[in-house]
């Protein structure tokens, strides 16, 4: 076998890939700069820029000169050492690209489509706090995934399949395994700590937004966030963005009653770092991103609590807060302050709860879109079931639906399969975080003297530079020796809050 | 949806290809406004990718096909379905003569000699630029011979930018300003020097930034379908509909960001005004750069500088700035910021002598590439015409030939729309003044009925017709530069005793 025939295939495979990696990086920027930058009226315009960029994206990537490049390869795929980047290359596109060409072009614009229309039916059932109205948008997308479930070959849950587009090679029966472990001891947990008396007062504000961004800005720098690669903006949603290498953008969202921008900047910041330390031989390539959402959560999980609510964090960074906020906090001591961050508390709305009771949030999610896809939940019913529920876990009343079954967009962008990644990604924070610690030692006594670097290096070396060369499970393994395991996340909170 | 399959066809396929090119509008202003540094990288290889798909999917068999099958004169001329293949055919015709192996080339050549043409300038070094030059001459040359040989060689690179518009047209019109400007600038240098010292003092960046933002909203600009940033060279850019961006750039020792704001507004609001139903198609942005320059220099210079507009602007001016401009009366005000005055710089120029720097660049380029003038010999053929027009000496090539990036970038025939666009614009505005009283408006500070008038008269057509047809449509006239030369006398020539 000469070269020129093994290489000249993988070559054409990446200038395919990297020619949709660019419309990705386009599409990226499109959607970042709509939410961040955009004048308002550009709005419809762009929606059809971004539609006909992702589908040219889309379109190219499902094509059959892909697929025959991947035929080709396949010989080639079986021979390469199984970790090396070209095999992963050829192994994780193949995947992807038969999990796409299963869905027929005609369907995926129509999920697009009802995405779109159902996104703006949910803003204004929310502003109106009336599920009856979005009930239709609902059972439409629950109707869409019922037909994509059906262009894959049947799985032993019809939800597994929805699952797998977000967390690779993971199977309801799984997560639901770890989440039963999970909420007895949350439960409980929750119930133990709702009377404690935690004294919010210090985190009462108002905190000017000018010293929030000062204070957030000088977080990010300690964590590694250069100017030369970097930006931070303001949006009403915070997220992080990447369009291409060397290029990372987080949003925060700063309210002056309220100290959670320094918590949602670092909780971007863990997304955007993932995404900074994969190996830049993998950009533009399938290999230049996370390796799933739950791993990604993990990552800003890792760096908004177990960093950002830890008491080494505190120690170095509190006196700095105090010199920000003479005024507000220039009488809080350390102490009150900490215990003030990770006060448990339930709460009706899942992105205001604390460490604890957040996981009940999308435990709810994930039996009730179980049963709404089995059919044992009605649209109809979902409203009286989520209540129910919210009182069951949490012991709350929900007052209306804007605080109750209307609160998270996901459902109305068809992300059904979504939210039991966030769960499992504080699981795998603690799985990473173990490991990690036990290699660097006392790992709060670094972020007591400011020093974040070590851990950022370590998570780099050994999480972040694989991008998806391997799946969240394998990753998983080859990080901590360990399947997927909720006991250390359970220890970790028990020591941290049962205390 | 037309009543026609393939013409609904041609435009969905238009569509796809406009929406690539608006996204590469995006990535192209986001480079230069809001990109960390880190990401110029991958930001090269996006932008080209998606140029390159862009075009590909405009040049594609598919469309060809149907521009054969659809005939525009089953249409009624003025409709848009005529002019929409009227205009696709014109531009796939140009765009399929043109290898792509030449375009990528050609592409190439251009982003390298950019990069050396920074450096180059800063250390006034010509030979650094040379072989760039060099090579972009050569790549003119293969890019000429794709196309039918014209009377002159110079009218296939013109085309580029003032569609159908011919050298020896362009010709007969600088020689009649040449003519008519040079004494001009004689006369009004023999008047004796205007005092502008004023103008050169501290201004705050800040306070700058305000007094643009209060300009430009009482132009038309809303937060809801605009906005203003800052970058070391102004532009404008629409990444689509209802969204028009404009950059300025605030220095701290004079007052340049209004007038680069107002300058961009105009090409803004031109693009602002093309009518909605053009948009997402190849009819739906400003028909030439001569056009758009008539409207970025109408709103800088035509109103921007008029007595009128100060009128109204000057006392908020010097609220802002009463340090510097508390003693400098309204009329001292005006003569300063209409000081004509020869100076090396083509972007420092005042509104005659711009004229001669663009003459001058036009007349190098016809005998660079009808091969008279060797581009080694540039330096010093520049200095002698900027001794014999202006009467100025030119110290270095980075105040001389390395000024101007556009010969770095490839663009050979774009200088003349510089002065075409003011040649234009006073042609538009003596139209206008037919049927409003435009200095009673900017006096009151009202801008709505100009902007309005311009919007429904030329701004709106698009790229409907050519730019020929614009013109003649809007004033009823051919372009000519008399009202042009009419108005720099009135407004600029030494009052006689």
């Amino acid at each position: 076998m000469t070269v020129g025939t093994v290489t000249a295939p993988l070559d054409r495979l990446r200038t395919a890939l990297a020619e949709i990696a660019d419309l990705q990086h386009a599409e990226m920027l499109l959607d970042w700069d709509s939410r961040v930058s955009m004048p308002h009226a550009g709005a419809r315009a762009r929606a059809d820029a971004s539609a006909t960029v992702g589908r040219i994206a889309h379109e190219r990537f499902i094509s059959d000169e892909v697929g025959e490049l991947l035929d080709e390869l396949a010989p080639l795929g079986a021979e390469l050492e199984p970790g090396s980047a070209d095999a992963a290359l050829i192994r994780v596109t193949r995947r992807e690209w038969e999990r796409f060409r299963r869905v027929p072009a005609a369907l995926a614009g129509e999920m697009r489509h009802a995405s779109g229309i159902a996104v703006a039916a949910w803003d204004e059932a929310k502003a109106a706090s009336d599920f009856a109205q979005f009930a239709p948008h609902l059972e439409h997308q629950l109707e869409l995934k019922h037909r994509y479930i059906e262009c894959f070959p049947p799985a032993k849950n019809p939800y597994d399949i929805l699952l797998q587009d977000y967390e690779e090679g993971m199977t309801t029966a799984e997560v639901a395994a770890v989440f039963e472990v999970l909420k007895p001891e949350l439960l409980s947990l929750v119930d133990d700590l709702r009377d404690h008396q935690v004294d919010l007062g210090p985190l009462g504000g108002p905190f000017s937004v000018a010293k929030q961004r000062a204070a957030g800005e000088r977080v990010l720098d300690a964590f590694g966030f250069a100017a030369g690669s970097w930006r931070l903006d303001e949006t009403s949603h915070p997220f992080a963005s990447n369009p291409g290498i060397g290029d990372v953008r987080l949003t925060t969202h700063y309210d002056e009653t309220n100290l959670h921008s320094l918590f949602s900047t670092m909780h971007e910041f863990g997304h955007g770092v993932y995404e900074w330390g994969v190996d830049p031989s993998f950009a533009r390539t399938p290999l230049g991103g996370g390796t799933s959402s739950a791993v990604h959560e993990s990552q800003s999980r890792t760096w908004e609590n177990l960093v950002g609510r830890s008491r080494g964090f505190w120690r170095w960074f509190y006196p700095q807060l105090q010199s920000i906020f003479t005024d507000e906090l220039g009488a809080v001591d350390e102490e009150s302050f900490y215990r003030a961050v990770n006060a448990v508390r339930p709460t009706l709305v899942r992105v205001d709860a604390d460490e604890v009771s957040y996981g009940l949030h999308i435990i709810l999610r994930f039996e009730l879109e179980q049963e709404l896809l089995s059919g044992a939940v009605r649209v109809d019913e979902v409203q009286e079931e989520w209540n129910a529920r919210v009182h069951e876990y949490l012991g709350l009343d929900v007052p209306d639906d804007a605080h109750g079954v209307l609160q998270d967009m996901h459902w109305s962008i068809g992300l059904i399969g979504y939210f039991a990644t966030y769960q499992l990604g504080n699981v795998m924070s603690v799985q990473f975080w173990r490991r990690a610690v036990s290699e660097l030692g006392d790992a709060e006594d670094q972020f007591a003297r400011g020093e974040f670097a070590p851990l950022r290096e370590w998570l780099r070396e050994n999480v972040y530079r694989h991008g998806r060369m391997y799946e969240p499970r394998e990753l998983l393994r080859r990080v901590t020796d360990s399947d997927l395991d909720p006991a250390p996340y359970l220890d970790y909170l028990r020591t941290k809050f049962a205390a | 949806m037309t009543e026609n399959p393939k013409l609904d066809r041609l435009k969905e396929l238009l569509s796809e290809v406009d929406d690539l090119r608006k996204a590469a509008t995006l990535l192209f202003w986001d480079q230069r406004v809001m990109m960390p540094p880190g990401g110029s990288e991958a930001r090269a290889e996006a932008s080209a990718t998606i140029g390159r798909l862009a075009h590909e999917r405009f040049v594609a068999k598919e469309l060809g096909s149907l521009l054969d099958e659809l005939n525009d004169e089953d249409y009624d001329f003025e409709s848009f379905e005529a002019s929409l293949i009227r205009v696709t055919r014109r531009d796939y015709e140009k765009a399929v003569r043109v290898p792509p192996s030449l375009t990528g080339e050609m592409r190439h050549a251009s982003a390298t000699a950019l990069s050396a043409w920074g450096p180059a300038k800063e250390k006034s070094d010509f030979a650094a630029l040379l072989p760039h030059l060099q090579r972009n001459l050569e790549l003119r040359h293969r890019y000429v011979e794709c196309f039918e040989p014209g009377n002159e060689t110079y009218d296939v690179l013109l085309d580029d930018y003032e569609p159908l518009m011919k050298t020896a047209e362009v010709r007969e019109i600088f020689e009649g300003l040449k003519r008519d400007l040079v004494p001009l600038i004689k006369e009004i240098a023999d008047a004796g020097p205007v005092d502008d010292s004023f103008l050169h003092e501290e201004f705050d960046p800040e306070a700058q930034r305000e007094f643009c933002y209060a300009v430009v909203r009482r132009f038309g600009f809303t937060d809801e379908q605009w906005r203003l940033d800052t970058t070391q060279h102004p532009f404008m850019c629409t990444p689509g509909e209802g969204d028009v961006r404009i950059t300025t750039n605030f220095r701290p020792n004079d007052l340049t960001s209004v007038f680069a704001s107002m300058h961009e507004f105009g090409h803004g609001v031109y693009e602002w005004g093309v009518d909605p139903s053009l948009q997402r198609t190849p009819l739906g942005s400003g028909v030439s750069l001569g056009m758009h320059e008539s409207q970025s220099r109408t709103w800088e210079n035509l109103i921007g500088r008029s007595r009128a507009y100060w009128r109204f602007f000057y006392p908020q001016l010097k609220d802002v700035f009463p340090a510097q401009l508390g003693s400098v009366d309204e009329e001292a005000f005006f003569r300063a910021v209409n000081k004509v005055h020869p100076s090396l710089i083509r972007i420092d120029a005042d509104e005659v002598t711009y004229n001669l720097h663009i003459i001058l660049r036009f007349e190098l380029e016809q005998e660079l590439i009808d091969n008279r003038l060797d581009p080694k010999d540039l330096p010093g053929v520049w200095n002698e015409r900027m001794d014999e027009y202006l009467a100025v000496e030119v110290p270095d090539d980075a105040h001389g030939v390395l000024q101007d990036m556009h010969w770095a970038g490839g663009s050979l025939g774009y200088f003349p729309t510089y002065s075409l666009g003011n040649v234009m614009s006073v042609q538009i505005w003596e139209r206008l003044k037919e049927d409003l009283d435009v200095d009673e408006q900017m006096e009151r500070g009202e801008f709505g009925e100009i902007r309005e008038w311009l919007r429904s008269h030329l701004y709106v057509l698009g790229r409907k017709f050519t730019p020929q047809e614009t013109i003649e449509r809007v004033t009823g006239s051919r372009i000519d530069a008399a009202p042009y030369v009419r108005y720099l006398r009135d407004k600029l020539a030494p009052q006689h005793a």
